[in-house]
C-alpha cells in the first residue's frame, strides 16, 4: 500500500462499475472502504457504522442520494459528505451544499480529482 | 387508408416531396454556417471526451455512455438541419445516413442481443477486436487480439456468432423448449440428466438454417483460400460466452479436431450440444449463470500439424509467490496434456529475461495423440529415442516465455495458454485466458511493504495519463533518428516527443513516458490499443530518468519509482482488469460508430452521404459541402433589404464594393463609402494588406499585341468556371470572420472564399483564378506562377491550363493571417503579368522577383 491511513470511506452508486473501480484505488491507498449499490442497505450500514467519508451519488432508486446523505449527516454530524452525480446541476450543487456537503463532483471525473477531495476532507476532520 | 400511390417512393417520383429552394437572405446563410461549425467543433470535443474515457484515468458509468452518445445525436442532428437549410436540402441521403447509425448506436447501448436472422453469422478472425466478445466470445475474441494486435502466430480461422447460435435455436423451437425445460429441472420435476438428454436430442435433429448454412459455406471456403476444401483440416472449438473470463468453464464444452469441411455443420451441433450437457449445466447453476444467458459462439480454426503442444502458465497457479512461469509439453496434440490423461514434460522458467529453465522434469512419453491424414485423432506410440526426451529446448522455452509474458502485459493478468510447436519450430497460441489465482495474488497483496518506504520516487504528479497501469522495467531513452529495432522487449520507453512511430514497438514496451505529448493524440491511441501503461507530457522524463534504469511507473499516482516495485504489479494482477468491463467493452463498441474517420478525400466518388460509417463522417462531409455551397453562393442574386453596398476608398485603381454581414464594418462606418481603417473584418484587413502592399501593384500600362487581344476575346469559359458576380461589380461580402471576393481585374477573375476564426479546426482558404488577356500558353504560364508561389506556402492545387484551384485550410490564426497577405500580394503582383509571360523561363523569374518583394521575406 502507498501509505498508512486508517481513514474509513463508504462508497454508495447505484452503478456497480462505480463501486468497484473507486473501492479498488481506495484500497490501493490504504483507506478501509466499503461500497453499497442499494441505498436502502446503505443506509441500515451506516446506521450503525460511522464512517469517516461518505461518498454517495444522487439519483437513485428508492432513498436517494439527497435523502440519504441528510440521513448521515443527521446521524453523524461530523462525517464528511462527498456527493458524485452524472445529473449535475447549479440548482442540486447548491442545495447539497446547504445540506453540508463538503464537495460535489460531477461524473465522470478523473481518479485524481477523487483523491484530492478525499485529502481535503480528510483534513477538514482533523 | 393508405395505399402504395401514398407510399413515400411514389411521392418522391411525382416530385410531391422535392425541397423547395427557399429564398434566404446572406446573413441567414451565414448564420446557418457559423451554427454549423459550433456544432461540428463541439462534436469534435466531445467525440474525443469520450476516447480519453477508456484510458482509465477515468471514472465513469453507462450513464455517462448514453447521455454522451444522446448528446452527439442531437449535435449531429443540429449539424444536419443547419447544413440542409445551406445546401438547400440537396443532399438527402445525410438524413438517412444519420437514421442509420444513429439505430445502430441505440441497439448497442440498448444491449439487443440479436436474434434476428439478417445478422451477422460469421465473422472473420482478421475482424473481430475485444467490443465483440458477446458476440463470437472471450476465446475468439482473445485469440484474435493475440493475433491483429500483438502479431502472435494463431491459426486462420473464423468465429460463427451468438447470433447464429440464437438464430439456429429459434429457428427449431429450440428456445422455448430449453426454456420450459430448464424450469422442470430448477423446479425439481424433472433430473438434470433427463433435462440435458432431452435439450440436446433436440439439438442433434435439428437442422441449420439455409441462410446461416450459406454463409458458414463461404466462410469455410475462403479459409481454403486457393487450397482444395477437401484437404482442409479444421479445429471446431467452443467459445461460449461468458467462456474464458472470469469462471473459465474449463472442460466443460466439447470441441472437435482435426476434422472435414464436410462434417462442419455436424461438429457445429456437436459443440452447441456441449452447452447442454449436464456438468456444464450444472457448473453454470453452480456459478449464478441464468440459462437464457447462455450463448455459444463457436470457433473455426485451421488446424495446427504440431509436433509437440502444451501449456504454459505465466505464473505459477500452485505457487504463486515463487515469481515462475510453469510449461507442460507433451509430443502431438495437446488435448490429452489439458484433459489430464497424458504424461507431459513439467518446466519452471524464470519470468526475468533470458527465461531460463530453473528446473525440469521429463516424463517418459510412451504415446501421443497425433491427427490422421483423412481426419480424426489416433494415439500412436512415441519412438523410444524420444521417449525419455525433453520436448522443448531452452531456446523454445524461452520464446514461449517471452510471448507469455507479452501476453500477460496486453491482457494485466497471469495467463493460462495453449501452444503448438509444428515441424519448421514455429510457435502457435491455440488458446489464452486469464489464470485464476486472484485469492492466492490477494494474499501476497496483504504482505507487501509499504512501497514509498522501500522505493525512492524519482517524480510524481507530472504528466497525464494516456493508458492507465504500472510498468515495471528498465529505462530505453530514446532520441530522434534512434534505430527503434534496438528497443529490448519489456522496456520502459522514454522520450521527449510522443510519435505514432512508437506503434512498431509497443506491444513490447512495458510502458511509455514522455516529456511532450498529449492524451488525445495519434500515440496515446496506439497506447490504449496495445494496453501500454503510458503517462504524457511530464516535461521532465528525458531528464530525470537515466539510461538502463530499473524503474516503476504507476500511472495512477502519477508516480516513477526508481526500482522495480513487484509488489505492485501483483496488485494490478489481483484487481478486476477495467478493460475488461462491460462498460469500458460498452464505450469502445459506441466509439466505433461515432469516432473513425473514413471519409479522407473529398475528390473521392464516395465521398458522399450513402457512404458515411460514422457520426464524424456525417460532420466531414457536411463541413466540406457547406464551405463549397458558400463558395459558390451567388451573392448577387440574394434578395435583403438590409444589404447595402458600400464602395471602399483605397490607394489602388481597384473599384471594390462591400457588403457587411455581421461586424465587417466599426460603427459608424459612411453610408457610402468605406475607408480602410474602418474594417473591422479580420480576413478582408489581412486581403487588403497584401493587396496594397508597396511595389506589388503594377501600373503601368501593358501593351498587348492584337493577337493576343482577339484570343482572350474568342475564348469561352465553361459556365461553371464562371462566377456570376465576376461579370459586374468587384463584390466583397465579409463579416468579422470571414470573406467572399469576386474581383475582376483587367481580363481575369480571382474568387477568395476564408474564414478565419480561433479554432484552427474551422478555418481555409479557397482561391479561384482564370482568364486573362493573352494567348493560352501566356495564362497558362501564370497560372504555373500561383501554383508555384501558393505550393510553397502549403495550399493543395488543381491546375486546368488557365484555372487555378488552391485551397487550404485548419490554420492558426497567425498562418491565416499570413496567407491571406500572401494571397492579397498574388492578386496584386499578377494583375498583368500574364502579357510578360513569353515563355516558360518567365515563370522562375517572376517567381523570384515575387518573393523579393513579398512581406515574407521581410
Amino acid at each position: 500500500m502507498e501509505k498508512e491511513k486508517t481513514t474509513s470511506i463508504f462508497i454508495l452508486d447505484d452503478e456497480p462499475i462505480v463501486c468497484k473501480r473507486l473501492k479498488a484505488s481506495l484500497d490501493r491507498k490504504g483507506y478501509v472502504v466499503q461500497t453499497s449499490c442499494d441505498s436502502v442497505k446503505a443506509l441500515e450500514i451506516v446506521s450503525h457504522t460511522p464512517f469517516d467519508i461518505v461518498i454517495t451519488d444522487l439519483k437513485m432508486e428508492g432513498i436517494d442520494g439527497m435523502q440519504f446523505f441528510t440521513e448521515v449527516k443527521k446521524q453523524h454530524p461530523e462525517t464528511q459528505v462527498i456527493v458524485i452525480t452524472g445529473f449535475a446541476t447549479l440548482e442540486t450543487a447548491k442545495e447539497s451544499f446547504k445540506k453540508g456537503v463538503f464537495d460535489f463532483l460531477a461524473k465522470p471525473f478523473k481518479l485524481g480529482e477523487i483523491f484530492a477531495v478525499i485529502e481535503r476532507a480528510e483534513n477538514n476532520i482533523k | 387508408m393508405a395505399t402504395f400511390w401514398d407510399s413515400k417512393f411514389i411521392s418522391r417520383l411525382w416530385g410531391k416531396n422535392k425541397p423547395q429552394a427557399e429564398e434566404r437572405s446572406i446573413f441567414e446563410v451565414f448564420s446557418s454556417f457559423r451554427r454549423l461549425l459550433d456544432s461540428n467543433n463541439q462534436i469534435l470535443d466531445l467525440m474525443t471526451g469520450m476516447g480519453d474515457k477508456l484510458g482509465g484515468d477515468y471514472i465513469f458509468d453507462t450513464h455517462y455512455i448514453h447521455t454522451s452518445c444522446q448528446e452527439i445525436a442531437s449535435l449531429v442532428y443540429k449539424l444536419i438541419h443547419h447544413f440542409n437549410f445551406i445546401a438547400q436540402n440537396r443532399y438527402p441521403g445525410l438524413d438517412d445516413a444519420f437514421w442509420r447509425i444513429n439505430t445502430g448506436i441505440q441497439e448497442m447501448l440498448e444491449g439487443k442481443s440479436s436474434l434476428r436472422p439478417d445478422r451477422q453469422c460469421t465473422i472473420s478472425d482478421t475482424f473481430i477486436t475485444a467490443d465483440l466478445e458477446e458476440q463470437v466470445g472471450a476465446k475468439n475474441a482473445n485469440l484474435a487480439q493475440l493475433k491483429n494486435v500483438l502479431d502472435l502466430n494463431v491459426p486462420d480461422g473464423f468465429a460463427v456468432t451468438s447470433s447464429a447460435f440464437h438464430w439456429f435455436l429459434a429457428y427449431n423451437g429450440l428456445d422455448r423448449e430449453i426454456e420450459s425445460l430448464t424450469a422442470q429441472w430448477k423446479e425439481n420435476q424433472i433430473s438434470a440428466k433427463e433435462a440435458s438428454e432431452r435439450i440436446r436430442a433436440g439439438i442433434d435433429n435439428a437442422a441449420v438454417p439455409p441462410g446461416m448454412k450459406k454463409e458458414i459455406q463461404k466462410a469455410l471456403k475462403k479459409l481454403a483460400g486457393w487450397g482444395s476444401k477437401k484437404k482442409l483440416r479444421l479445429a471446431v472449438r467452443s467459445s461460449a460466452v461468458g467462456e474464458d473470463g472470469t469462471n473459465s468453464f474449463a472442460g466443460q464444452y466439447t470441441s472437435c479436431i482435426n476434422t472435414c469441411v464436410d462434417d462442419f455443420f455436424k461438429n457445429y451441433k456437436t459443440v452447441v450440444s456441449s452447452a447442454y450437457k449436464r456438468e456444464a449445466m450444472a457448473y453454470r447453476d453452480a456459478n449464478g449463470f441464468e440459462e437464457h444467458e447462455m450463448a455459444m459462439a463457436v470457433g473455426c480454426l485451421e488446424m495446427v500439424q504440431p509436433l509437440v503442444s502444451g501449456v504454459l502458465y505465466t505464473l505459477d497457479p500452485v505457487r504463486p509467490e515463487e515469481n515462475r512461469m510453469k510449461v507442460n509439453a507433451a509430443l502431438g496434440l495437446g488435448s490429452p496434456l489439458v484433459s489430464g490423461r497424458a504424461v507431459f514434460d513439467d518446466y519452471d522458467v524464470d519470468r526475468e529475461t533470458p527465461h531460463k529453465i530453473l528446473q525440469m522434469t521429463v516424463g517418459e512419453k510412451k504415446q501421443c495423440l497425433v491427427a490422421q491424414p483423412h481426419g480424426g485423432v489416433d494415439q500412436e506410440a512415441v519412438p523410444d529415442a524420444l521417449q525419455s526426451k525433453a520436448c522443448l529446448t531452452q531456446e523454445q522455452v524461452a520464446r514461449l516465455a517471452g510471448i507469455g509474458i507479452m501476453v500477460e502485459r496486453y491482457f494485466r493478468a497471469p495467463q493460462d495458454m495453449e501452444f503448438s510447436i509444428d515441424v519448421s519450430g514455429k510457435i502457435w497460441i491455440l488458446q489464452s485466458r486469464p489464470l485464476n489465482i486472484k485469492e492466492e495474488m490477494s494474499r501476497m497483496v496483504c504482505d507487501i511493504p509499504k512501497i514509498k518506504e522501500k522505493y525512492d520516487i524519482v517524480f510524481s504528479g507530472k504528466g497525464m495519463v494516456a493508458q492507465d497501469g504500472i510498468a515495471i522495467g528498465k529505462v530505453f531513452l530514446y532520441e530522434d533518428g534512434q534505430d527503434l529495432d534496438d528497443f529490448p522487449p519489456g522496456a520502459i520507453l522514454v522520450t521527449r516527443h510522443a510519435s505514432p512511430k512508437f506503434a512498431m514497438i509497443a506491444k513490447y514496451a512495458a510502458g511509455i513516458i514522455t516529456d511532450i505529448g498529449s492524451p488525445a493524440g495519434h500515440m496515446a491511441t496506439i497506447a490504449r490499443e496495445f494496453r501500454v501503461p503510458t503517462l504524457v507530457d511530464t516535461g521532465i522524463a528525458t531528464s530525470k530518468l537515466k539510461q538502463g534504469q530499473e524503474i516503476t511507473l504507476d500511472t495512477e499516482g502519477k508516480v516513477v519509482y526508481d526500482g522495480s516495485a513487484k509488489a505492485l504489479c501483483y496488485y494490478v494482477f489481483a484487481d478486476d482488469n477495467f478493460a475488461d468491463t462491460y462498460e469500458y467493452r460498452l464505450l469502445k463498441r459506441v466509439l466505433k460508430k461515432i469516432s473513425p474517420l473514413t471519409f479522407v478525400d473529398p475528390e473521392d466518388k464516395r465521398f458522399s452521404p450513402r457512404f458515411c460509417q460514422t457520426c464524424y463522417d456525417i460532420t466531414r462531409f457536411a463541413h466540406e459541402k457547406a464551405v463549397e455551397e458558400l463558395i459558390n453562393l451567388n451573392y448577387y442574386d440574394l434578395k435583403h433589404e438590409r444589404s447595402r453596398a458600400q464602395k471602399l476608398k483605397v490607394d489602388i485603381p481597384l473599384d471594390l464594393m462591400l457588403i457587411d454581414i455581421g461586424e465587417g464594418l466599426a460603427p459608424g462606418a459612411g453610408t457610402r463609402a468605406v475607408l480602410p481603417k474602418q474594417i473591422t473584418s479580420v480576413p478582408l484587413n489581412a486581403f487588403l494588406k497584401g493587396l496594397t502592399r508597396k511595389g506589388m501593384w503594377n501600373s503601368e500600362p501593358m501593351s498587348v499585341d492584337f493577337k493576343s487581344f482577339m484570343s482572350s476575346l474568342t475564348r469561352t469559359q465553361p459556365p461553371h468556371q464562371t462566377q456570376p458576380g465576376s461579370i459586374g461589380q468587384n463584390l466583397v461580402v465579409m463579416s468579422k470572420e470571414y470573406i467572399n471576393i469576386s474581383l475582376r481585374l483587367g481580363y481575369h477573375f480571382n474568387m477568395i472564399d476564408a474564414y478565419m476564426g480561433p479554432n484552427p479546426n474551422d478555418n481555409y482558404i479557397y482561391f479561384r483564378f482564370f482568364g486573362g488577356v493573352t494567348d493560352a500558353g501566356r495564362r497558362t504560364r501564370r497560372v504555373s506562377f500561383l501554383a508555384q508561389v501558393l505550393e510553397k506556402a502549403h495550399f493543395r492545387m488543381k491546375q486546368d491550363n488557365d484555372l487555378l484551384v488552391a485551397k487550404t485550410k485548419k490554420m492558426s490564426w497567425e498562418r491565416m493571417e499570413e496567407s491571406l497577405v500572401l494571397v492579397g500580394e498574388l492578386v496584386a503582383f499578377t494583375r498583368q503579368l500574364d502579357v510578360k509571360m513569353l515563355n516558360d523561363t518567365y515563370v522562375k523569374k517572376y517567381v523570384d522577383d515575387f518573393w523579393a518583394l513579398s512581406s515574407r521575406s521581410d
